[in-house]
C-alpha cells in the first residue's frame, strides 16, 4: 500500500481522510473483490459445464490502479480504471471436457477473497470512524 | 443490483444439482421395477444441462448459468436374468431388468451433492460479505 497523503498538499480538512491513497484504493479494490466473488460463483456453478473456462478479475487491475494513483496522487479518479472480468488464460484444462475449473482451487480462492474483502471493509470503516472521531472529538 | 454477489448463477446451479439428485433417487428407487405403467421395465433417466446467459452485476460481462435442458431416457437394454418364477418373466424364462447401474448412480449422486455443497458455501460466503458491507462505518 502507498503512504497516506499529507494534509498540506491537499489543503482541506475533511478531504484528506477520504482522499488518502489507502482509502481510494480500498474503495476500488472492494469493487474488484465483489466482482471476483461473482466470477468464483460462476466458476463453481459451472464446474461441470463442458468447455467452460474459469473467469477471474483481470490480473493487471491492481497494478493499473496503483499506476494511476502514482501519477495523479489523491486527485486520481480511480473509477476510470475499468474493472474487467476475463477468462483466466493461465488456468489449464486438466480434464477431457476442456473445463478449466478446479473445485478446490475455487473454494480456496473464495476464502482468500473473503479475507481480502473483510480487510478492505475494515479499512474503509476505519477511515469513516476516523472522520467521525474528528467531528465529535471523542472515540466511539 | 444484487446484494449477494453471484447469487443468481449459484441458485440456478443449486436447483440444477438438486434435480440431478432427485433423478438419481428415482433411478435407484426403481432399480428393480420390472414393470412400469407401460408394461416395460423401468429405464434409467438421464439429465442434460444447458447454459443460460446472465448479466454480471459487478462487471460488464455475461456469465453462463447452468439450467436443466431435458430429462431424457437411457435407451440401452437392461440386463436379462434367468428367473422363470418371476411374474414378469418372458416365455423363455428370462426377465429384463431395468438398465440402472448402481455404481453409476452412486458416483452421480456423490458428484451432484459435492457440487451442491460447493455452491452452498458460495452463498454462505456471499452473505458474510454482504453483512460486512452493511457494517461499514459501524
Amino acid at each position: 500500500m502507498l503512504a497516506g497523503t499529507d494534509v498540506a498538499k491537499t489543503g482541506g480538512m475533511i478531504e484528506p481522510v477520504f482522499k488518502s491513497d489507502n482509502y481510494l484504493l480500498a474503495r476500488r479494490l472492494l469493487d474488484a473483490s465483489v466482482a471476483r466473488q461473482e466470477a468464483i460463483a460462476s466458476n463453481i456453478a459451472n464446474v461441470e459445464t463442458p468447455g467452460y473456462k474459469r473467469l477471474d478479475v483481470a490480473a493487471d487491475f491492481a497494478s493499473k490502479l496503483q499506476a494511476k494513483l502514482r501519477v495523479n496522487g489523491g486527485d486520481a479518479n480511480l473509477d476510470e480504471v475499468k474493472l474487467q472480468v476475463v477468462e483466466d488464460s493461465s488456468a489449464r484444462a486438466v480434464r477431457a471436457d476442456g473445463n478449466s475449473v478446479e473445485l478446490e482451487r475455487e473454494l480456496l480462492e473464495m476464502n482468500r477473497n473473503s479475507v481480502e474483502y473483510n480487510f478492505l471493509t475494515e479499512l474503509v470503516s476505519r477511515n469513516i470512524k476516523q472522520m467521525r472521531m474528528a467531528i465529535s472529538g471523542r472515540s466511539l | 443490483m444484487n446484494v449477494l454477489a453471484g447469487i443468481s448463477v449459484t441458485s440456478s446451479a443449486l436447483s440444477a444439482q438438486k434435480t440431478r439428485v432427485d433423478i438419481v433417487a428415482q433411478n435407484i428407487a426403481n432399480a428393480q421395477t420390472t414393470r412400469g405403467p407401460d408394461g416395460q421395465p423401468y429405464q434409467r433417466r438421464v439429465i442434460s444441462f444447458e447454459a443460460e446467459m446472465q448479466k454480471m452485476t459487478s462487471a460488464d460481462r455475461e456469465v453462463q448459468a447452468p439450467k436443466i435442458r431435458d430429462i431424457g431416457v437411457d435407451r440401452s437394454p437392461g440386463q436379462r436374468v434367468f428367473d422363470p418364477q418371476h411374474p414378469d418373466a418372458a416365455a423363455d424364462g428370462y426377465v429384463t431388468m431395468p438398465n440402472v447401474n448402481m455404481a453409476y448412480e452412486m458416483v452421480d449422486l456423490m458428484t451432484a451433492s459435492r457440487a451442491y455443497e460447493a455452491n452452498l458455501s458460495v452463498i454462505k460466503n456471499s452473505r458474510q460479505m454482504a453483512e460486512k458491507a452493511i457494517d461499514i462505518g459501524k
